[in-house]
């Protein structure tokens, strides 16, 4: 087993590190306050590479393998504190790019990802609906094939990128009857006639990535549009959750490591009782627990990002990965509340934002309960 | 359009190494002058610059300590050999801040020379560059025919970032080392550097506590005034 970075992939990490403390250094609060999106910010991210990390060359990516992709991301997360603009980066990579990458055809492929690779374009999907949350595949939307087209009809919630995606990834049924089996998914460009992504939805922490709630009456999609078979699309969405799981706190890991040494200068540099409150007990138990998190939710992480480099079974690996660094994450951010005491609670020190931000992650790509059920259900229980 | 960037390892002036690149796109130009210190091995940094756009490198392989006048008969070597449509250099190094070698390059070419320039635009299908100088004086344009040597102030650009496409192809970018011997051109110095030491520490001063005390001090102890 080897622990080491080799020298191509180091250079890529610093860059990654440089790119983003330099050109990602901005205003996130009033961002948040306001829920702004940063649009210059995907569009840099999208030259520097980021969104290309996972996509083969010959679609204009760079053809990284799935434990440099999340390094990348650890590194990104750990210097960009805009975590909206990092789920928004994650929701396009794994929710829209990856199936299209496994999933597309050729003329699909061509037509799309030299954009979601650059940052021209930015994707999402549509899943979830008002009534099928963790239970996914009971959803109602329906495909009716008509001629050379499909007819979508319905209503799908929590649409991460909603009101700014070019393109969405939407699951609906061409047969309620055949349950997960009719499950189907589309390439959905904006501005489709009888698509609506308009309702945006206001969130307790992630604000600067937007989400929409998006209706779809009588909105034609034509044949070239189907991503994968007809009756397909329940496993394209379990292997791209599956993706999604293993893959999308990486970020989170790097905003932990930057938690962890906010609370180090601070603990050192804060007196109370004349000493550094580092020095009680209460105090730097709460800075140990965080670095084990960080470390136990890093190597994890690479974990992961290895055995699917090398062709592993995730499935399992993908939902632990997923639950633990949740856990993990929303801790670290209240531990760094606490250690900053009343000014932890001020927006200004932009350590509150981090929990508000962090909470999600217990539920979106599947709850934390549903993670637990999939290791439950691996263990043969 | 063929552009030759020479540029300096600063990090150690011990091994300050002239390297030179030459790249086909003027946007590629790479600054020395507003670069900030890279890391430690010439190469790293000048598979910073191909990752920025620079299509090949050259290095100079030579490890004596070099003068500005050396600097100059090497780079000279690399532009007779080159034969590129201009040179765009810094105007100094941040190390030793001789502000020499682009302007003996021009001399040892006989090719014109814009010093100081913030600003280029080619004219006349890339036979003549007009350039803004920044000088004490203010602005100052000139224009000069082509080939002819550049050397750039700070406000010339604001390099670009190495995105990580740029690292993927500059793995696969040449960089080609070369000798004075190969060049056929000698680096004996012309300059000696016989010490280096930091100018004297100035010692702290002395608060006054009135206008009075002040013009006592400066007439008696400072005899200034």
């Amino acid at each position: 087993m080897d622990f080491a970075w080799s020298d191509q992939q180091r250079e890529l990490l610093d860059a990654v590190g440089r790119f983003a403390s330099q050109q990602l250094k901005y205003n996130v609060i009033d961002n948040d306050r306001d829920g702004v999106f940063n649009h210059d910010a995907w569009e840099k991210c999208g030259s520097f590479g980021i969104q290309g990390l996972p996509v083969p060359t010959q679609y204009g990516g760079l053809g990284m393998d799935p434990l440099t992709t999340v390094a990348a991301l650890e590194r990104l997360g750990y210097a960009c504190k805009d975590n909206g603009l990092l789920f928004s980066i994650n929701a396009h990579l794994w929710t829209a790019v990856t199936p299209l990458i496994y999933n597309g055809s050729e003329a699909q492929k061509k037509k799309y990802l030299p954009g979601l690779s650059n940052g021209m374009l930015i994707g999402g999907n549509a899943m979830s609906e008002p009534n099928s949350g963790s239970d996914a595949f009971s959803l109602s939307t329906t495909a009716i094939k008509k001629g050379s087209t499909y007819i979508l009809n319905g209503s799908k919630i929590f649409v991460t990128n909603g009101p700014i995606a070019d393109l969405l990834v939407v699951f609906a049924t061409v047969d309620k009857m055949r349950g997960p089996d009719g499950i189907t998914a589309f390439l959905v460009e904006k501005n489709s006639p009888g698509m609506n992504a308009a309702r945006k939805l206001e969130k307790m922490g992630l604000r600067t990535s937007p989400m929409a709630e998006v209706f779809f009456e009588n909105c034609e999609v034509p044949e070239e549009n189907l991503l994968g078979k007809e009756g397909g699309g329940a496993f394209l969405f379990t292997r791209s959750m599956t993706w999604e799981r293993g893959c999308i706190l990486a970020s989170a890991v790097g905003s932990m490591q930057r938690l962890l040494e906010t609370c180090i200068r601070y603990a050192n540099e804060r007196k109370q009782g004349g000493q550094s409150i580092g020095k009680y007990q209460l105090v730097a138990s709460k800075i140990v627990d965080m670095k084990v998190r960080v470390e136990s939710s890093r190597h994890m992480l690479y974990h992961y990002g290895w055995l699917s480099g090398h062709r592993k079974a995730v499935y399992l690996e993908a939902a632990m990965t997923k639950l633990h660094i949740a856990d993990c994450w929303v801790k670290c951010c209240e531990d760094a509340i606490q250690i900053h005491g009343g000014y932890g609670y001020m927006t200004e020190y932009e350590v509150e934002r981090e929990l508000r931000d962090a909470i999600a992650s217990k539920l979106y790509s599947g709850t934390s309960e549903i993670q637990r059920n999939i290791v439950a259900s691996m263990l043969g229980l | 359009m063929k552009i030759l960037v020479p540029f300096k390892s600063v990090l150690d002036p011990n091994e300050a190494t002239a390297a030179g690149a030459a790249v086909s796109t003027p946007k590629s130009v790479i600054n020395p002058f507003d670069e900030t210190i890279g890391p430690p091995a010439v190469d790293e940094q000048i598979r910073v610059a191909l990752a920025m756009g620079v299509d090949r490198a050259i290095r100079i392989d030579e490890f004596r300590a070099l003068d500005p006048y050396a600097v100059a008969r090497i780079l000279r070597a690399v532009v007779e050999k080159e034969a590129p449509h201009v040179v765009i250099m810094g105007k100094q190094a941040v190390d030793d801040d001789s502000n020499q070698v682009g302007q003996m390059l021009a001399g040892l070419l006989g090719w014109p020379q814009a010093t100081f320039v913030s600003k280029i635009e080619f004219l006349g299908n890339k036979t003549r560059a007009r350039c803004t100088r920044e000088t004490d004086a203010g602005l100052e344009i000139v224009e000069v025919d082509l080939p002819a040597i550049l050397t750039t102030d700070l406000r010339l650009n604001e390099p670009r970032y190495v995105s990580l496409p740029g690292l993927m192809r500059a793995r696969r970018k040449p960089i080609e080392v070369l000798t004075c011997d190969q060049l056929g051109t000698s680096v004996r110095p012309l300059t000696t550097v016989l010490s280096v030491a930091r100018p004297p520490r100035r010692s702290a001063g002395t608060r006054v506590e009135s206008v009075e005390e002040l013009i006592t001090k400066l007439k008696q102890e400072a005899k200034v005034i």
